[in-house]
């Protein structure tokens, strides 16, 4: 709801004051108790795929209700953004249904799906980790030859000319440039020059942001930038300069929020329902064009365990089913890339989120805290799984059973992980392709999947 | 319910100990249950009786202890490791105009964290603190977003004896390592264990900055600080 940007902005300075503390204590804890105890929300660890319809809805309801009530602590102002239900519904009501992204021949529909769509998830790959500054080009490169790609969050930069990136500090400017630039490089060098960029990431601060802003070598107005989340339901100064910017300099917003299991939310239906708030609060406090949700487990930073996938596909039925919005799923799995495991978990993340009404954001392996490590191979594989499952119309009860079925093989593994090996090791970094035997293991699970009934394109 | 009590009693009339022994084990459990109005109406009825301060807090501390390991197994969620911890505060109000000096709930050390520069992430640091305080050491939160000078002034004027620094991004780990260089520049790294932590962070580079030590979560952070400071 860009048209009332300055308004909501003033919001934050003018809404009820509170102490963050009371915000979290008062307000957002016992509201959220409240509204999973009304709605009847309860987690079933034997559907992480449910088919309830009315489950969906009521983690709706209860997320709008839960918004409502709670508003957005701004952190800066020590006030509270607060919305009326008016308002809540007539931003649902204008908001697109669906974006043309990128440029030219590479353009794509980015765009709301329902529960069991048949349409194929628009699929964003993105390893969210950084790499070595040296080996960025060619990793950039190695995602952009994947032929599902619908977009891309690329590599991060860890060094800007071998010196540490510090957030806030110059080395950021200069790191973000660099990331935006040799982005923009293999684009054109591998002939996708229009293609739909989330970037940069590199950048932390608003200033660096709005340092990359550039049609010619940087992110252009067909690109998206995101809008982050300050653990829960807050934002600061900082977060509504880059929303401001974004939506002055005429680029795609994303809304990235990862609510926590284990965290303020409390459990599996805290999360969800408070990972389908977020919804509302990109779009209406940030003004943001889709959702880019990544729930993830406190202790695991990852949302490839039941209980996750559970949050996953509630959430994104709730949107599905409720809204017209435009959303995507982002995967964080276990183990490290070079390993059966993050194979395993990229499929269940990918099948559970398709199914549920969601487009992919694909896939960051290793508890997304490890230098180097994610390849292109794990998120062509999630991305193959996504088309399959669309393609074939599957419904949630199978969707469930092979999530199941996945579930069975690693779920166990998740506290000590395989930490795989690195995109150096697993990828002829030169020719920016995978090596042969990363490739063979690809090739062996995914057509172990296709025994489990999914029916892949090619 | 008296009838009930002295039938579970063995009929027997309460003793005045036997009463404070009830009421301190209704206040862990009201501390466990995170109900601070409860925990702190029984805590001026234990003050009103006379009842051995030290001793309560020692087994409020302990029932804390196992609030942070049912937390620890997700058997209980942060709210509820909030709420007692709250309730566990709310108590301590009550108690501490009345404790002597040289009591035996003395803290165990005092531990000063906070997030760096550019980060404004706070929940990894918010639950390292309540797992320190249920532990017994006394907090200094700096809060997020703090400069790396922050840190030592107020480190040097509490006298901490931790600095722990967390952190959730890869670009705000270099404002750890900020801390440790004017630490050593000032001459005053001796003075203080620094602890890291956080998502993005591992053993290996804590072990590069100079830090003392490194721990993934807050219970192994609280073994950690335990374990620097030689206090069991």
């Amino acid at each position: 709801m860009s048209y009332r940007m300055w308004e909501v902005m003033e919001r934050a300075n003018t809404g009820p004051f509170m102490e963050e503390h009371e915000f979290l204590y008062k307000r957002f804890i016992p509201k959220m108790r409240e509204v999973i105890k009304k709605y009847n929300i309860k987690y079933d660890p034997q559907h992480p795929v449910p088919s309830d319809d009315s489950l969906a809805d009521a983690v709706w309801q209860a997320a709008v209700e839960f918004f409502r009530e709670v508003g957005v602590y701004n952190q800066d102002t020590h006030r509270v953004i607060l919305f009326s239900d008016e308002e809540i519904k007539e931003a649902l009501y204008s908001a697109p249904s669906s974006y043309v992204v990128g440029e030219g021949k590479d353009s794509r529909v980015f765009g709301h799906r329902k529960v069991e769509d048949t349409r194929p998830p628009f699929c964003i790959y993105s390893p969210d980790i950084t790499y070595d500054e040296v080996d960025h080009l060619a990793a950039c490169i190695a995602y952009l030859k994947e032929p599902l790609l619908d977009g891309l969050c690329a590599p991060l930069l860890e060094e800007f000319m071998g010196r540490k990136i510090q957030a806030w500090a110059p080395f950021e400017l200069g790191g973000s440039l660099e990331h935006a630039m040799s982005l923009r490089e293999a684009c054109r060098l591998v002939g996708r020059p229009g293609v739909f960029l989330v970037a940069v990431g590199t950048a932390e601060s608003d200033a660096a942001q709005i340092s990359v802003s550039d049609p010619t070598w940087g992110v252009r107005t067909t690109d998206s930038r995101l809008v982050g989340s300050i653990t829960e339901m807050m934002t600061n100064n900082s977060m509504m300069n880059k929303a401001a910017h974004y939506n002055m300099y005429g680029c795609f917003t994303g809304s990235l929020t990862g609510a926590i299991f284990g965290g303020y939310a409390g459990g599996a239906e805290g999360t969800a329902v408070l990972e389908t708030a977020y919804h509302l609060k990109g779009l209406m406090v940030h003004q943001c064009n889709y959702q880019q949700n990544f729930p993830f487990h406190l202790k695991h930073g990852s949302n490839t365990g039941r209980e996750m996938l559970w949050i996953v596909s509630v959430y994104s039925q709730a949107i599905a089913r409720n809204t017209h919005l435009v959303q995507d799923s982002n995967g964080f799995g276990n183990a490290g890339p070079g390993t059966e495991m993050i194979l395993y978990e990229a499929a269940a993340h990918s099948l559970t989120s398709t199914v549920s009404g969601a487009n992919l954001w694909e896939h960051a392996p290793a508890h997304n805290k490890y230098h180097n490590r994610g390849t292109p191979l794990e998120c062509r594989l999630a991305a193959e799984v996504g088309h399959a499952v669309a393609n074939m119309g599957m419904k949630r009860e199978q969707a469930n059973e092979i999530a199941n079925r996945l579930l069975a093989k690693y779920e166990h593994l998740i506290p000590e992980a395989p930490l795989g090996k690195t995109f150096q090791e697993l990828y002829d970094v030169r020719k920016a392709i995978p090596r042969p035997e990363w490739l063979d293991m690809y090739y062996r699970v995914k057509e172990e999947l296709a025994g489990m009934g999914l029916e892949f394109p090619f | 319910m008296r009838i009930l009590k002295r039938f579970l009693l063995g009929n027997k009339n309460f003793t005045r100990e036997e009463r404070k022994m009830e009421r301190v084990k209704k206040l862990t459990q009201a501390l466990s249950a995170g109900d601070q109005a409860e925990c702190v109406t029984l805590a001026k009825e234990l003050l009103a009786e006379g009842a051995d301060l030290d001793a309560v807090i020692k087994e409020m501390t302990n029932e804390m202890r196992e609030v942070g390991k049912r937390f620890e197994t997700f058997e209980i969620f942060l709210p509820e490791m909030m709420m007692a911890a709250e309730a566990m505060m709310a108590v301590m109000d009550v108690f501490g105009p009345h404790l002597v000096e040289g009591s035996g709930v003395a803290s165990r050390g005092t531990v000063l964290i906070g997030a760096p520069r550019g980060d404004m992430h706070e929940i990894g640091k918010n639950i390292v603190k309540l797992m320190l305080k249920a532990n017994g050491f006394q907090i200094i939160d700096l809060g997020p977003n703090v400069d790396p000078l922050e840190f030592i002034k107020r480190a040097e004027e509490a006298k901490a004896d931790v600095i722990a620094i967390s952190t959730l991004m890869t670009t705000t780990m270099p404002g750890a390592t900020q801390v440790i260089q004017l630490l050593n520049d000032k001459g005053i790294r001796d003075k203080y264990k620094v602890i890291v932590g956080g998502a993005p962070t591992n053993p290996d580079w804590a072990k590069q900055i100079g830090a003392d030590g490194w721990a993934e979560d807050a219970s192994k952070a609280t073994e950690l600080v335990e374990k620097l400071l030689g206090v069991n």
